[in-house]
């Protein structure tokens, strides 16, 4: 993680890092080199995993240049700020950015948003408190308890026994079980929550878990389970589709899809991809719901039985079994399972199709579901026009009042801006978009909304803390930038003070 | 294959959550106690090849999810095994109770011949234990399983109650009263026998194991 890796980050940043240390810094590996530092220490991951656990396809991770961060992260913010707008009636492109993946520093606050989290939670104003005020019942209070130093123990978050991360998990899957009793907890939505509260605070992450739970994967953790075992004959089937090896290979070891599509469909691939790949599955995930599981699910059956000499090494229900729990790194990096993952041609009313003849040759062998759940939604759109968002639901709270910034320096910053643009221009082609909405000229709305201060001036930002949540993203947006010598990165960060940002846009 | 061995069994691990059934399966298998754990979703697998009476047998063990939720799930994973490791914490009563139901699974849904051996687990936790070992001893008797008490953290007892189970299915099958070609035994025959029975290799051991699926 940075903080180890360079060796650079103050006393008082390193402690933010740690409550919730995923909000990643991508350029910290760009900006220096450990090594050449000196800094050889390399116990925790910039994800905050320790020992590099879950990173086995760490070759070849893709780093976003900084450059190209910032100007995401610029571009983000506005869709922030004009959320429903961008939904509605520019989805197209806020996919596309999804599937480019979300800027570390954004990645919690926008998950909250995709999910319709940020809304269930304005609408819901004071119930997570009273939940999480509440004892809960003892018989679900004991599993939990069990489970919490199971999560991602190899996490700087989750390490600790009795640790803020063990608490605020505990604080999150208690208060499910109170919010839906009648389903009570399921050992899979541990570490959901637990990827939730590496981006987010406990309300946050409880609003996005309900969101998972009934929108996303209804059912998924119902009594009976029956709503998994559905999907993975849906998968099944569409297998026979995309990979007709891979489909007669399982069919003919009778190797029921619950065998292996378990642990991946329940904790949406979070304890089976190297960790770059599951946050860029959960981006996409988020926005475009359960067809990117069943996606990820594909290529990896694809990959890893769709050729017949592959199969040759692995004769016998076991053995396959075995194949399917060591997936080939190569297929899970980043850059290669995004590409598969846009490539199969698997839509949401191909899924609908499929749930309905599935649906009805359960009914027909087995009868009627026990546990109705409701509809399934296929992301984010769907969930906002079933959930309409009032004006001020949307609404971000800033939590950084930012002084007017010295005009000195943004005209400097300004030249620096264009000559960076160029440059990034060369390598690496940007999209360029036209904005659709003028950005207000005026701050004061929303005063520290797109601003990100330079790191010098950190000190001198006035810190108003109104929720934590806001609170850590804004100290991580500082934090993430780089350090103040020897940068070749400040530049870039500087340029982005938020007057300036149209440029950009 | 690449190990010559007599005998394959399939074995399941089973019992309620959080009684230690991953790290037991972990201790038979890396002979050492597995710290920081995930719980199991869905299935975990190990195998390996022991010396049981002179015969060579490989272990093809499936490790389940323990959560009551998880058991309409993993009931197919049931199919086929010749062994069972039973496991409670002897410091939970609560997965005491559960015993019945999950012995019901597995004689219903692996086979009603399955051999089963009964682990209370957590033995090291002896200060905690809130089932004894008469009561445990005397549930196994009447149920016809074997009874063991084992600690997944100091590795006491876990050799043995794998292999107190191979070599139960082994005498088993020299007295016929399990007879391995029989579908869904959970038992095959390794490359070694198939020479001994002078079988011809590779089809035949095919065939096999798809029909004892």
């Amino acid at each position: 993680m940075a903080k180890i890796e360079n060796g650079r980050q103050s006393v008082d940043t390193r402690s933010i890092r740690t409550i919730s240390s995923s909000h990643i810094d991508d350029e910290s590996s760009l900006g220096s080199d450990s090594e050449i530092n000196g800094f050889t220490d390399r116990q925790t991951d910039k994800y905050g995993f320790i020992g590099g656990a879950q990173q086995c396809a760490q070759l070849g991770a893709q780093d976003v240049p900084p450059e190209v961060l910032r100007q995401r992260e610029v571009k983000w913010l506005d869709m922030l700020s004009h959320w429903d707008k961008w939904i509605m009636k520019r989805f197209n492109k806020v996919r596309l950015r999804c599937q480019k993946g979300i800027p570390p520093a954004l990645r919690g606050r926008t998950w909250l948003y995709l999910s319709g989290g940020k809304v269930k939670k304005e609408q819901n104003q004071g119930k997570f408190q009273e939940l999480d005020n509440q004892p809960g019942d003892p018989k679900w209070v004991d599993v939990i308890e069990k489970d919490l130093h199971r999560q991602f123990p190899f996490h700087e978050m989750f390490v600790a026994r009795g640790g803020h991360g063990q608490q605020d998990l505990f604080r999150v899957l208690k208060a499910y079980t109170l919010y839906r009793p009648e389903e009570g907890y399921c050992q899979a939505q541990a570490p959901i929550a637990a990827v939730l509260l590496m981006h987010m605070p406990a309300e946050d992450a409880f609003w996005v878990l309900v969101q998972i739970c009934e929108k996303y994967l209804p059912g998924y953790y119902s009594p009976g389970l029956e709503a998994i075992q559905l999907d993975g004959e849906i998968l099944f089937a569409l297998l026979r589709r995309i990979s007709p090896v891979a489909y007669r290979h399982l069919e003919k070891h009778k190797i029921d899809p619950i065998l292996y599509m378990t642990e991946w469909f329940m904790c949406a691939f979070s304890r089976t991809l190297p960790w770059a790949s599951v946050l860029r599955v959960w981006d996409m995930f988020l926005c475009d719901g359960v067809k990117i599981i069943f996606r990820v699910g594909l290529v990896l059956l694809k990959c890893m039985l769709g050729s017949r000499e592959k199969l040759k090494a692995c004769q016998g229900q076991y053995e396959t079994m075995e194949l399917l729990r060591a997936i080939e790194p190569r297929y899970m990096q980043e850059g290669f399972l995004v590409r598969e993952i846009l490539e199969i041609p698997v839509t949401a009313r191909d899924l609908e199709r499929e749930h309905h003849s599935q649906l009805k040759r359960w009914k027909k062998n087995r009868g009627e579901l026990n546990f109705k759940s409701p509809p399934r939604m296929h992301g984010t759109r769907i969930i906002m026009l079933a959930e309409p968002p009032r004006r001020q639901d949307l609404q971000q709270n800033p939590t950084i009042l930012v002084e007017a910034s010295q005009p000195a320096l943004l005209k400097k910053s300004k030249e620096e801006q264009k000559s960076k643009k160029r440059s990034v221009k060369k390598s690496k082609p940007i999209e360029e978009i036209p904005n659709p909405y003028s950005l207000p000229s005026d701050n004061s709305s929303r005063p520290s909304e797109p601003a990100r201060p330079l790191p010098e001036s950190s000190e001198a930002a006035e810190a108003v803390p109104n929720t934590k949540s806001d609170l850590l993203q804004q100290q991580q947006a500082l934090t993430d930038a780089p350090p103040a010598k020897e940068s070749p990165l400040q530049q870039s960060t500087q340029s982005l003070s938020s007057t300036e940002q149209d440029t950009y846009l | 294959m690449s190990e010559t061995y007599d005998f394959l069994f399939k074995f399941l691990v089973i019992g309620s959550a959080g009684t230690g059934k991953s790290c037991l399966l972990h201790q038979f298998i890396e002979n050492k106690f597995k710290q920081d754990s995930n719980h199991t979703i869905g299935v975990e697998f190990g195998s390996r090849v022991v010396n049981v009476g002179g015969k060579t047998v490989k272990l093809q063990i499936w490790d389940t999810a323990g959560q009551e939720r998880f058991r309409s799930v993993t009931r197919s994973y049931y199919r086929g095994a010749a062994g069972a490791l039973l496991v409670y914490d002897i410091t939970s009563r609560e997965t005491y109770n559960a015993l019945t139901n999950w012995l019901t699974d597995a004689r219903t849904l692996a086979s009603p011949n399955i051999v089963i051996i009964l682990c209370g687990n957590k033995k090291d936790l002896d200060a905690d234990r809130e089932v004894t070992f008469l009561e445990a001893s005397r549930f196994a008797q009447e149920n016809e399983l074997m009874f063991l008490e084992t600690s997944a953290l100091t590795g006491e007892n876990v050799e043995e109650g794998f292999l107190k189970c191979a070599r139960t299915i082994l005498n088993k099958i020299d007295s016929g009263e399990l007879d391995p070609e029989r579908m869904g035994s959970g038992i095959q025959y390794g490359d070694a026998s198939l020479r001994q029975l002078r079988q011809p290799r590779g089809s035949t051991a095919q065939n096999k194991q798809q029909c004892s699926c």
